[in-house]
């Protein structure tokens, strides 16, 4: 049973996204910290 | 293997530069951040108070490490689509930790090490044995990333395996020592934002310039097996992986101190937020190795592919790419690796075993002193890469310790939740859970030594309790040690 074309470039694109706004969701959760005087 | 100089993809001298850049980068914010540390438990637990956004950056850091970026390509080009998958499972282990977290904090919240629980837990039998699992796992990762420091530094520029390795190492060395878990965080927030985007980048280009169709099609002609989703050496790698993920997650004190050091209410969010944005980034770098068909590349060992590919598709700018990523990513887990790991023989070592009324000062001083012989033990052996039996690529080295820590798996879980443990059936599930995951490693292969060990570890442990169970007394977790006193109080208990 082989993966299909569709169902690999799929999952990888959906990852490959999540990867990507990561650095966005971190770097707003450190702002919304630091304005609180949360970092630490 | 070694690549000469001409063969490699990096210039020497843009190599030399982006090392001595980030490694001046990494030392003077471990020395900015650590410069108040004025106690063990600042030094150790960065205040006890961290807040969300660094929590969260700490623990996908010090999880995407270099077997990240670096393993998960060489497990997808050996075990295909089933070897990325199953390398992600492993952000069930960050993800299951959440709960534990948070109950860790709740039950000891003047607590330092995973020892101190164990300790406190099981009593000092279970505890020695939990300290010898605990420190092998430890070693055999800090010599895994040691490596891949110098494997990616040689294979990308062509500098020498152990100029690298030993650069890397000396540079995570002096800045966990200058500046302790303060450091390690703030350090790891910036590491983790230049992962992800370096991984995400190389991918989006990957899919841009080589395509999934050229990929498939390639694959299926020369390695059709990476696509099988039958492929049983895979799924069986694939659970062996989640149970590694877990034990290596729930034992560890990296992961322990984290719970200690994080404020009362972020322990659970940050974990749980963590494992979830940590899940693709192998399926990313996994993905990477399998365009190496498609590219005609020669991979001469399988631990290089993710750089070869990374280069081969992007040139220069590929190869400057992937050496920032995996420095970064090498450095997030060493300094997290060093910093617990030293916590750990401070605490349950020296102070457990050899001066138990050492005061905080002295277990400050002490706490610097291992770091420094901790990085020296790690250079050492992973100096002689490929000259030993056992040592030989990252995920051997790796997979190696899978014995060791999905046999912890159960002894932490039920320490935890479960009141009526058996402590003897504890230490003696991690015994033989690591004995015969030891002996599957040897005989069966590196993909189920964690799947034995746990089972293993689990049938004793269940079958002790159900013969003698024992009562325990929550609350004595909490008298560990007040806050303020430590080594006032002369020693354990």
């Amino acid at each position: 049973m082989t993966i299909s074309v569709g169902a690999l470039g799929t999952i990888v694109v959906i990852a490959t996204s999540v990867a990507t706004l990561a650095p966005i969701l971190l770097i707003t959760l450190f702002v919304h910290d630091w304005k609180r005087g949360r970092l630490w | 293997m070694t690549i000469t100089e001409d063969v490699a993809i990096l210039p020497e001298g843009i190599a030399w530069g982006l090392l001595i850049a980030f490694s001046i980068l990494w030392v003077f914010l471990g020395w900015f951040l650590g410069r108040k540390n004025k106690t063990a438990e600042d030094h150790m637990l960065a205040g006890r108070n961290v807040g969300l956004a660094l929590a969260t950056a700490t623990a996908m850091a010090t999880w995407v490490t270099a077997n990240t970026t670096m393993t998960a390509p060489q497990l997808a080009l050996q075990l295909g689509v089933w070897g990325m998958f199953g390398y992600s499972l492993g952000a069930l282990g960050l993800i299951l930790f959440a709960p534990l977290a948070k109950r860790i904090r709740e039950l000891m919240p003047h607590g330092f090490t995973s020892g101190d629980f164990i300790r406190l837990r099981f009593g000092k039998f279970t505890w020695r044995v939990f300290l010898v699992v605990s420190l092998i796992y430890a070693f055999g990762w800090l010599v895994s990333l040691a490596m891949a420091g110098g494997v990616l530094i040689n294979a990308l520029s062509g500098i020498d395996y152990r100029v690298g390795m030993t650069i890397i190492l000396a540079v995570c060395v002096l800045y966990t020592l200058l500046g302790g878990l303060r450091a390690v965080i703030g350090t790891d927030f910036v590491q983790t934002i230049i992962i992800i985007l370096g991984v995400a980048f190389i991918a989006w280009l990957t899919i841009d310039k080589v395509g999934f169709e050229a990929i498939h099609f390639n694959l299926m002609e020369e390695r059709p097996e990476l696509l099988n989703l039958l492929f049983p050496a895979a799924i069986m790698f694939l659970f062996n992986n989640l149970l590694f993920g877990v034990g290596e997650i729930f034992h560890s004190n990296v992961w322990w101190s984290r719970a200690f050091a994080f404020g009362r209410s972020v322990g659970f969010r940050a974990y749980l937020l963590a494992g979830l944005l940590w899940l693709p980034i192998p399926i990313v770098a996994g993905f990477i190795a399998l365009a190496t068909p498609a590219l005609g590349i020669n991979v001469p060992v399988a631990d290089m592919v993710g750089p070869l590919v990374a280069a081969e598709v992007l040139g220069l700018t590929g190869a400057i790419v992937v050496f920032i990523v995996v420095f970064a990513a090498l450095a997030s887990s060493l300094d997290s690796l060093l910093a617990a790991t030293s916590d750990l023989v401070t605490r349950d070592i020296y102070r457990g075993h050899i001066r138990k009324s050492a005061s905080q000062h002295e277990q400050f001083r002490a706490t610097k002193v291992i770091v420094v012989l901790l990085g020296l033990l790690t250079w050492a052996a992973a100096s002689y890469r490929g000259e030993l039996p056992i040592i030989g690529s990252l995920a051997a080295v790796l997979y190696f310790t899978g014995a060791f820590v999905a046999s912890a798996i159960w002894p932490v879980v039920a320490g935890l939740y479960w009141r009526r443990a058996n402590p003897t059936g504890a230490a003696l599930s991690m015994i033989a859970g690591t004995t015969l995951g030891l002996v599957s490693y040897f005989v069966i292969g590196f993909y189920v030594a964690a799947l034995v060990g746990a089972a293993v570890s689990l049938a004793v442990l269940v079958l002790f309790t159900w013969i003698a169970p024992r009562d325990f007394d929550w609350r004595s977790l909490a008298e560990a040690e007040p806050r303020g006193t430590a080594g006032a109080t002369g020693g354990v208990r």
